[in-house]
């Protein structure tokens, strides 16, 4: 680095660390964004040439759904094996909040110690974030419709990743899921060194396509693509007939695997940080080690116990998502433990300002297994009434299931806590923007 | 005795939710113990399965979707749905199916996607970098005879809710526009027209979905389909409604628009 770029440098970096101090000081947030934005307006380069002081290398973890838990169980592999890891943990998840990250490891003349760099990035920012800089590795995890009204279209987006994939240097190493058809094909499109990985466990496979999908279609010729089995939204075994397109194999026994936490999708998130990790070097009994005794990220399957109750937070943001954890809940309440359920339906910017997704959210099954059902959130009457329309009968009369509304969240809370049997578990669905709320009433301090 | 549902490209055109237009169909006449069935209009589909249907519900695709679904929809199948509409069906067109009804609509990338011509209307992004008509969006139903016939019923004028995302702008030739913007871009952001109404079809940006938060349309719809299909009257016994109603007025308190909310 050359001395007037090293200056500038050490210059963006204590303005950052000034503005950090500040915001906190003063109680205005996290600061997980704001001195990633100023830094960058005094030096342009500033996170390429933070990536390139990052010992043996940045990971890039993308993909619509599972970032957060996959790269949390990625650091703790990591740390656990002594290497110094940064990670952007607060979720800020565009360019300022990658810089953020970065900065809070960096000593005042701008110097980073780490010998990692996890960055957990948003799809649609991936392709910014390689025109200038270059990670070592890249996860991708899936593509699902997420938040259209932020973007633009699943195709879209995969077509602008393989462009910048490809205009990495040969020695970046790309892991892929291999369910996914749009990131298998991305896969087989790129010259670097691809790994795969993906599930073999036919009997994980779901009774019938949900709706809630989006790829069916061959990524390659647009034909139908004909599938064997799903397990869960487009993720399955498929195979075109038109033009022959199969997915890549993954060189990995998925049933050899132990998973974190609960539902197939932590299968995919287990997968994807342990082959990372194995990838980097680490043997697999330590791999396997962290994955049995791993605890969950805010949010993402957290555990809590409170005034003597149970209770599961589970991130339910998009369709996909939820239609995944309403499955785990209704395998949980058929075995006797859970009967009570608590959706929380926000509209703010993290959260996509259009609910209109609940539609294409499985509801049905939710009330077919019957139980508590309570809701609230900014369109509590949103989700009320997706909950009405999921029954053939008006009000579900002579149904098992209850229906609560609230307004007002701590006081669902409250009630739902009230209905669980201590001997049960709460499961809480949130949306993004409900659940740092919903944590902030539970455990009485802000996270975010 | 039973009515149909025909739902055009489930797979390839339900980008926004607009499975909940179908849902809230079929679960009112369930709701009121009228016999309905919901059959799929796509690529595997018979021609003749087209011209069986009593309603027909479309929603949004995205670009490389929508030139699937009409590659599919020519000839036969076309003349099919036009006949349909033409006799007065009854149908919902949500987000990207309206585009599909009119003559054109051009992508901000790629080659301009001929439609079926049905509505005298075009559409046409204005670029990559124009921004979405992204919002929640609130409108007062204005075409003919369908507002008369909604205030009749209702008591009040019909205000449609619902929420737009939409990157193409369309332009109304000589075909009546389902109603006027309120709160919201509407069409096009410039004219303030929202939608389109032609026989018995309404063609609108405003998916949410539409039916299940303005449920009088959809049983305007239930009414008009079984006349079509028995040639006599429907009564419809009302139904409990106030899940809907409790979620409009919020829409309507945060919208700041007080006046609206006594005609819900």
């Amino acid at each position: 680095m050359q001395l007037v770029d090293r200056i500038r440098l050490g210059l963006a970096v204590g303005v950052a660390k000034a503005i950090t101090t500040i915001v906190r000081s003063l109680r205005l947030g996290a600061a997980s964004v704001l001195p990633g934005e100023i830094s960058r307006r005094l030096h342009p380069r500033l996170l390429p040439s933070l990536f390139e002081q990052v010992d043996k290398g940045v990971i890039l973890i993308v993909g619509t759904n599972g970032k957060t838990t996959t790269s949390l169980l990625l650091r703790t592999i990591l740390e656990e094996r002594g290497y110094r890891v940064v990670h952007n943990s607060s979720g800020a998840n565009l360019i300022n909040g990658l810089i953020t990250a970065l900065l809070t490891n960096t000593n005042l003349i701008g110097k980073l110690t780490a010998d990692y760099a996890i960055l957990e990035v948003d799809e649609n920012v991936l392709p910014l974030v390689l025109k200038d800089c270059q990670p070592k590795y890249i996860v991708g995890l899936n593509l699902f419709r997420d938040q259209l009204d932020r973007y633009g279209e699943v195709d879209t987006i995969a077509q602008r990743w393989q462009k910048a994939i490809n205009s990495l240097p040969q020695d970046t190493v790309i892991l892929l899921n291999t369910d996914d058809p749009t990131l298998s094909y991305l896969g087989q499109q790129l010259s670097q060194k691809v790994l795969f990985f993906g599930l073999n466990e036919p009997e994980l496979y779901l009774d019938e396509i949900p709706h809630a999908v989006d790829s069916i279609y061959c990524p390659s010729c647009g034909h139908l693509l004909d599938y064997q089995g799903v397990y869960l939204s487009h993720l399955g075994d498929y195979h075109c007939p038109s033009c022959g397109f199969h997915k890549s194999k993954t060189g990995v026994d998925s049933r050899q695997w132990p998973q974190i936490l609960i539902g197939v999708y932590n299968k995919y998130n287990t997968l994807a940080a342990g082959l990372l990790a194995r990838e980097i070097g680490v043997d697999l009994d330590h791999i396997f080690l962290t994955i049995k005794n791993f605890k969950a990220a805010f949010g993402r399957a957290e555990e809590l116990t409170i005034k003597g109750k149970h209770v599961r937070i589970l991130l339910s943001k998009n369709p996909v998502g939820m239609n995944e954890t309403i499955r785990t809940v209704s395998d949980i309440q058929k075995i006797g433990k859970a009967s009570v359920t608590l959706l929380v339906l926000n509209d703010r910017i993290p959260d996509g300002t259009d609910v209109s997704w609940i539609w294409d959210v499985d509801t049905e099954k939710l009330i077919n297994s019957g139980g508590i059902l309570i809701v609230s959130g900014d369109r509590v009457y949103d989700m009320a009434l997706r909950l009405q329309y999921s029954h053939a009968e008006i009000n579900g009369i002579a149904s098992n299931f209850k229906l609560i509304i609230k307004e007002n969240l701590q006081e669902a809370i409250t009630t739902a806590l009230q209905y669980t049997p201590t001997e049960e578990t709460l499961h809480i669905l949130p949306t993004y923007s409900a659940m740092l709320e919903v944590r902030e009433i539970l455990v009485g301090r802000k996270i975010l | 005795m039973e009515l149909i549902i025909g739902w055009l490209y489930p797979n390839l055109m339900s980008t926004y939710g607009d499975r909940g237009n179908v849902i809230c169909l079929q679960r009112r006449c369930q709701w009121r113990e009228i016999e309905v069935k919901v059959v799929s209009l796509d690529r595997q589909t018979d021609t003749t399965q087209f011209a069986r249907v009593d309603l027909i519900v479309g929603g949004g695709a995205q670009d490389r979707q929508q030139e699937i679904v009409m590659r599919d929809l020519k000839g036969a199948k076309a003349e099919a749905l036009r006949e349909k509409i033409e006799s007065g069906t009854p149908g919902v067109f949500t987000c990207g199916s309206p585009q599909l009804l009119g003559h054109y609509y051009e992508p901000a990338l790629g080659q301009r996607i001929e439609g079926l011509g049905l509505l005298d209307l075009v559409s046409k992004h204005p670029g990559i970098d124009a921004p979405r008509c992204i919002g929640n969006v609130v409108f007062e139903i204005t075409a003919s005879p369908l507002a008369e016939e909604l205030q009749a019923i209702l008591g009040t004028k019909p205000v449609v809710i619902g929420f737009e995302n939409h990157g193409g702008r369309t332009y109304l030739g000589k075909v009546e526009p389902l109603g006027k913007v309120i709160k919201g871009y509407g069409n096009n952001g410039e004219d303030g027209t929202e939608g389109a109404f032609y026989r018995h079809a309404i063609a609108t940006y405003s998916h949410g979905p539409l039916l299940p938060k303005n449920p009088f349309l959809a049983d305007w719809m239930i009414t008009k389909a079984w006349q079509q299909k028995y040639q006599t009257d429907l009564i419809l016994t009302k139904l409990e409604d106030s899940l809907a109603i409790a979620a409009r007025q919020a829409m309507l308190h945060r919208l700041e628009l007080y006046n609206l909310i006594a005609t819900i």
